[in-house]
């Protein structure tokens, strides 16, 4: 679904890129720029963040006349008084003017670097009337956001994941396989719909998708490192022969309860339940033992429960035994 | 093909323990390499950084004289803003008034970080040494004016004149995750995602030692995506003249 999102060519879209320290969303963003640049669109950058040059790297050169820079990293807040975009001039007047400069083009995509800047300045809310009011109004055909998660309260987060037609969150993936990220995508019917994909980048900002449907916490730990046997070179022996494993199937279990009617292992038969015991004590966990009397002699039922409890009280004390004795 | 280059920001974090070491190795290593330093101390007296520097090789009384060396005392100018409410430069304004943030430190930089113009001496790329970002915090200045401030150092001295940038901050150990908005822990995150190497230095995790005196988390968050999973751990023994490193287990005290 990753790379559905990244050619995304729905008008009105919204695609927000979380990140976090331990994972930089800026190289997805170049993707999805580049991306947008190879479908001949036309691309304005708010760049906050980082400088032009160094967003600019990697990307398709031969596009480069239809990438728009605005330039907000030098001095976003005006401190020198020629700033060319500051924060504060994040607005739908301001932005209109921006693209204006771009008049003939159709299809405009706005990519903002990044929101926290912008967030920082601004108060929540009204960030997010200026972006519904973007994604609505027309001006531009798509926002592609970066936003990163870990600067600001959840609640701010999760307004503005709201907005976005697509959020993928991006994390480190485990040792050695590229990076993981969780898509989440709304579409015009309010579909909802989520992936979650390891994936890779390229040295032309492509993205490969290395695998599907893997949290980073539930790969096998066996493929990080070749699989080793511990079971081979030991000094001494855990298999068991034949017969080794006849004679011990054949050793009584300790503290069974031996009488007359002493069975191994077939269950109730004749009305004792102490022949359950080996059983019971192998298994170990909370056990619900029905006891019925089969119409025996009572007195001969009531006499082997009666020795029967104190032991299983003593000898399996975690065990919850139900007992139903018919009148 | 990613070809760009600019200055690195290094940050330089701590948490229960004292990275100032590594900003006195900093120092006496830009200053060695004949680089333009700017130093804002605000911490310490600048005696404290000669007599450190002096034993590392460095006489910054000499690299302050020929001009090498910019050093702004904030213990000192501090003193000057709150005894003579009149008078002061702009620089330390943020203690008069913390709702004011860093703009006018900023200018400090900004004026002092370029090499004199038709100065005698032609110094290296530029570097600003900041030790400790996290003491604005203390002193009432929000995250988002520490942050605004370090934006603009990193556009003026990495971007602009392909200087470097060292930084240290310091934690406090918070445990809550919701509460810390305005603590040192946002800043640090904030700071990291503008860096592009961080060093991370905390104790030992199993307690104190006294051959291995913590250790240093390396990481590289590097403009090509394959630089993205770089992070090295060593550890490091605090000396006389310096610190060593090595990686973990190699320690002299215990081969």
């Amino acid at each position: 679904m990753l790379l559905e999102v990244l050619q995304g060519t729905e008008a009105g879209g919204f695609i927000l890129i979380q990140d976090s320290v331990n994972y930089c969303g800026r190289h997805l963003l170049k993707s999805c720029i580049n991306a947008a640049l190879k479908r001949e669109e036309v691309v304005h950058v708010l760049g906050f963040e980082v400088s032009q040059e160094e967003l600019n790297d990697g990307l398709d050169k031969t596009s480069a006349q239809r990438l728009h820079f605005h330039n907000a990293y030098s001095d976003p807040l005006g401190w020198t008084g020629n700033s060319p975009f500051t924060v504060h001039q994040f607005t739908l007047e301001d932005i209109g003017t921006l693209l204006k400069q771009t008049p003939q083009a159709k299809a405009v995509t706005l990519v903002i670097d990044s929101l926290s800047w912008i967030l920082r300045h601004h108060d929540p809310a009204a960030i997010c009337q200026k972006l519904q009011a973007l994604k609505k109004g027309g001006v531009v055909r798509a926002v592609i956001g970066l936003l990163h998660s870990d600067l600001h309260q959840r609640g701010t987060v999760g307004s503005i994941c709201h907005l976005a037609t697509s959020v993928i969150t991006v994390a480190p993936g485990t040792r050695g396989l590229g990076a993981f990220a969780k898509i989440t995508r709304r579409t015009k019917s309010g579909k909802l719909m989520q992936d979650e994909e390891i994936f890779s980048i390229n040295e032309d900002l492509t993205v490969t998708i290395q695998s599907k449907r893997s949290h980073p916490g539930s790969t096998p730990m066996n493929t990080d490192e070749s699989e080793v046997d511990p079971t081979a070179n030991l000094t001494f022996n855990l298999r068991l022969s034949d017969t080794q494993r006849e004679a011990k199937e054949k050793l009584p279990l300790p503290f069974v309860f031996r009488s007359q009617h002493f069975c191994t292992r077939a269950p109730v038969q004749d009305g004792s339940f102490t022949s359950l015991m080996p059983m019971m004590i192998m298994t170990r966990r909370i056990l619900m033992t029905t006891l019925m009397s089969r119409g025996q002699a009572t007195s001969h039922v009531e006499h082997s429960s009666l020795q029967l409890m104190p032991l299983l009280d003593i000898y399996m004390p975690e065990t919850t035994i139900i007992a139903w004795v018919p009148a | 093909m990613c070809v760009f280059l600019q200055g690195e920001f290094i940050l330089v974090s701590d948490k229960h323990t004292d990275a100032s070491f590594l900003i006195h190795h900093f120092l006496s290593f830009y200053l060695r390499a004949g680089c333009k330093v700017c130093f804002l101390g605000l911490v310490q007296s600048f005696s404290h950084y000669s007599a450190i520097s002096q034993r590392l090789g460095v006489s910054l009384t000499q690299a302050r004289e020929k001009g090498q060396l910019v050093f702004l005392e904030g213990l000192k100018e501090s003193l000057g803003v709150l005894l003579q409410a009149s008078k002061g430069t702009r620089t330390m304004d943020f203690l008069r008034d913390p709702s004011s943030g860093l703009r006018g430190l900023y200018d400090f930089v900004r004026d002092n970080v370029r090499g004199a113009v038709g100065g005698a001496e032609e110094w290296g790329p530029p570097v600003l040494l900041v030790d400790d970002l996290s003491v604005v915090l203390s002193l009432g200045v929000s995250v988002g004016a520490a942050l605004d401030f370090s934006h603009y150092c990193r556009a003026t001295v990495c971007s602009e004149l392909q200087g470097s940038m060292v930084m240290l901050v310091r934690c406090e150990a918070e445990e809550e995750e919701e509460s810390d908005d305005e603590g040192s822990e946002r800043l640090l995150r904030g700071l990291i995602h503008q860096c592009s190497l961080t060093l991370q230095v905390q104790g030992l995790p199993t307690g104190y030692c006294r051959d291995i005196h913590g250790q240093v988390e390396v990481c590289w968050r590097g403009q090509c995506d394959k630089q993205q999973a770089q992070k090295k751990l060593f550890q490091y023994k605090v000396h006389d003249k310096g610190a060593s490193f090595f990686a973990r287990g190699m320690s002299s005290a215990v081969l």
